[in-house]
């Protein structure tokens, strides 16, 4: 025999399995059924929270060893403008819920109508983050001003990228819809554009008491 | 079905709200200590079970990917939480 | 061979086989020389064998990759070349300068080295990898620009596939990083600051699409699993890749003079790179598992999966260990980074170059599979290397924990020098290590000459 690790198991031939590939959902032994939106747009959700999971996790302890500066710093960034924007993102979501649910009924119109309200809202997101950055560098805060203004920067920053990729996949959406691409039946580009906005909205909903309010 | 769904969806859009100005109050009003964390990410892993059961749909999936969300929301604050009881 | 301008890849294959004969010879030699410091000496000292040794090792995953591409994108653009004439052309080309850039590097001294190749001119010597002398370095240039084009050509006029996408990106990518060889600015930190916008986006970045888009092609043909399937998970591997791989540049960049928001940044970042490596592992074995036909090409497959594996520990698990600043702080610069460094590439590049070979040379030569003899042969050089090499990653690890805990962690810490001593016993068992793998190379060379019945194409 030679040495080998590719043993042939005759057994995996069968044709089940092989119907099974066809499905992209089955890329993994352990079948999820009924996710919404593509598989992958999941495994890159899971990726990003944990990227983020792992920030705010280094910010917590970091904090712990100069509360203090972390403290004082803090009470600097706008609590009211945080929560208005937690309110937008949450708007946005809801939003984003009402036109999967519109294509669902095959109303396509509708639900382009939705999506445009959340890339509006996405807007106004972007509006208010600036600003706050604006009001922070006018200051002349930087990234190396301390460790608190390093990760509120950096966390806010990264998931402004997120904010607006996200925009760019919905306005995509919106011009397939238009495009009459998407239909009762066939939707799953919008129910995957509609998981990556949640995701974003998800991050937020932890980095902004984590950043904004608790100390 | 889809009216009863859509209503459903801003009940919980209203809860979120409600949430979040709550998180806000907490963060004006009381005086910061290991309760108000602790109620803060107690609030935030509520949004984040009705952000990922309702508004993503989750709930409809293998309990694998609901246990991910929450797993998440317990670790990422359980561990925020022990940083700052330190 | 479905397309005869395929060929042109047989003699980037034969080179890149060639160069790592060398790049372990001299491997071998300067494993000689931490212990016996005057092996060789004045004839090729230590940093002449260092340099060379780094050097055939970057040059013959060069050769290996223009190989794979030459095999891979006639195939996946369903076309033949754009120009065989110019790959032949390249090949010489970089053949001559490569082999002319190491003989430089053992007859003349560097110095003067740089003096005739018209280094003050344009300054872009004496740092770490990228040591080539001008010359060289603008031929590198020259040749990649023309691969790419030639590449490129055959793709507009073919299908175009996720694979050969994937793959071109990389190949862009490997040529634009290369620019910054190029900026040396006398600004130490700077200095090091570009250097690693080759080094690491390199094999961190862009390399890895080149890995996946090779492995991806492998892949399809030995298990026949649906394309749709691969690309899917492509992508999100390159997706991984350079979310991952871009920032985490930054765990080059601590206690360097760069701003120290790296630390964080480089540490978050560079902890979750091994996540592609293992989702290639995952990867791996389910597409082999759900393989739709059986290849007559085991040894093929077992190279496919064995990537994988070793890409995971190599550059996923021994790179995590001391990615983390904290720790880093430690170890950087220690015998660690020597055992990540050797089984990074190994299992990475030089792993996915011998796959892509061991699918293809067969092909190459007339036959959909070598004959089984052949094929034993070929697995037992896979294993007698890949053991070897586990073992060196094993015994330079060894040697980097006890020298971190010797020199930096313990309260009477002792000198380099000192410290180098009390871990030689580590440095000899790696020689012996090194041994075995040239003897697991000779093997996987015979194995090419073995004949016996084959399958037909």
């Amino acid at each position: 025999m030679p040495p080998s690790f590719v043993s042939i198991d005759e057994s995996c031939d069968e044709a089940g399995i092989l119907g099974n590939l066809m499905n992209t959902k089955t890329m993994l032994v352990n079948e999820t059924e009924d996710l919404p939106g593509d598989f992958a747009i999941w495994i890159f959700i899971l990726a990003e929270m944990l990227v983020f999971g792992v920030m705010f996790i280094v910010y917590a302890f970091a904090r712990s060893n100069q509360i203090e500066v972390f403290n004082e710093s803090q009470l600097t960034l706008s609590r009211a403008m945080g929560t208005l924007n937690t309110i937008i993102l949450i708007t946005s979501s809801y939003f984003v819920v009402r036109a999967v649910s519109a294509i669902k009924s095959g109303n396509s119109r509708q639900s382009a109508h939705w999506l445009l309200g959340t890339i509006f809202l996405g807007g106004m997101f972007v509006a208010v983050k600036l600003w706050e950055f604006n009001e922070k560098f006018s200051a002349g805060i930087t990234l190396e001003t301390n460790d608190f203004y390093m990760f509120y920067l950096t966390l806010t920053f990264f998931h402004l990228m997120h904010v607006l990729m996200g925009m760019i996949i919905l306005a995509c959406i919106v011009y397939k819809l238009k495009n009459g691409d998407y239909s009762a039946k066939e939707h799953f580009g919008v129910e995957t554009g509609a998981s990556f906005w949640h995701m974003v909205d998800l991050l937020w909903i932890i980095l902004f008491p984590l950043i904004y309010i608790i100390r | 079905m889809n009216k009863q769904l859509n209503r459903f969806a801003t009940i919980i859009w209203l809860a979120l709200v409600i949430l979040t100005i709550g998180t806000f109050l907490i963060g004006e009003e009381v005086t910061a200590g290991k309760t108000v964390m602790l109620s803060v990410l107690l609030i935030s892993l509520i949004k984040g079970q009705l952000i990922a059961n309702y508004f993503m749909g989750l709930r409809h999936v293998s309990w694998l990917w609901r246990g991910i969300i929450l797993g998440y929301f317990v670790i990422v604050g359980g561990m925020i939480a022990i940083a700052y009881l330190n | 061979m479905q397309y005869q301008s395929q060929a042109v890849a047989k003699p980037y294959f034969i080179a890149a086989i060639a160069l790592f004969v060398g790049q372990i010879i001299f491997g071998l030699i300067m494993g000689l020389q931490y212990v016996m410091g005057d092996f060789l000496f004045p004839e090729i000292p230590f940093n002449v064998a260092r340099m060379v040794h780094t050097n055939l090792l970057i040059v013959w995953l060069l050769f290996g990759f223009m190989g794979a591409t030459y095999y891979l994108i006639p195939e996946e653009s369903e076309t033949e070349l754009f120009s065989p004439k110019l790959a032949i052309i390249t090949f010489w080309v970089f053949l001559a300068a490569g082999v002319a850039t190491v003989l430089g590097y053992l007859l003349v001294p560097y110095a003067s080295l740089a003096k005739f190749t018209g280094n003050d001119l344009l300054a872009t010597m004496g740092r770490e990898f990228l040591e080539q002398p001008l010359p060289t370095k603008v031929g590198i240039v020259v040749v990649v620009l023309s691969f790419i084009f030639n590449v490129v050509m055959t793709m507009l006029k073919g299908r175009k596939t996720a694979i050969s996408l994937v793959l071109v990106l990389g190949l862009v990518g490997l040529a634009v990083f290369f620019l910054f060889s190029f900026y040396n600015p006398h600004n130490l930190v700077k200095d090091k600051y570009y250097w690693w916008w080759v080094v690491h986006l390199w094999v961190e970045g862009v390399w890895e699409l080149i890995l996946g888009a090779i492995l991806a092609f492998v892949l399809i043909k030995v298990t026949g699993v649906d394309r749709e399937v691969v690309e899917k998970w492509l992508y999100v591997i390159i997706t991984m890749t350079l979310i991952t791989g871009i920032i985490g540049t930054g765990h080059h960049y601590y206690w360097i003079g760069a701003p120290a928001y790296w630390q964080v940044w480089g540490s978050v970042f560079s902890a979750l790179e091994p996540i592609p490596f293992f989702m290639l592992t995952i990867f791996a074995f389910n597409m082999v598992n759900k393989r739709r036909r059986e290849h007559p090409n085991k040894a093929a497959t077992l190279w496919a999966l064995g990537t994988g594996v070793m890409a995971f520990l190599g550059a996923g698990v021994w790179g995590f260990m001391h990615t983390l600043a904290p720790v880093n702080y430690y170890t950087h610069g220690t015998q660690l980074t020597a055992a990540h460094g050797h089984m990074a590439f190994y299992g990475a590049y030089a792993m996915v170059v011998l796959t892509i070979i061991s699918y293809a040379m067969p092909i190459l030569r007339g036959r959909a599979a070598n004959s089984n003899k052949a094929q034993v042969v070929e697995m037992w050089s896979f294993w007698l290397m890949t053991v070897a090499m586990v073992f060196i990653t094993l015994f330079l690890t060894a040697a980097g924990v006890l020298q971190t805990w010797l020199q930096r962690i313990s309260t009477t810490p002792m000198s380099f020098m000192a410290t180098q001593d009390s871990v030689a016993i580590f440095y000899w068992m790696r020689e012996v290590s090194g041994v075995v793998f040239l003897i697991g190379l000779i093997v996987y060379i015979t194995s090419f000459f073995i004949k016996g019945e084959t399958k037909a194409s």
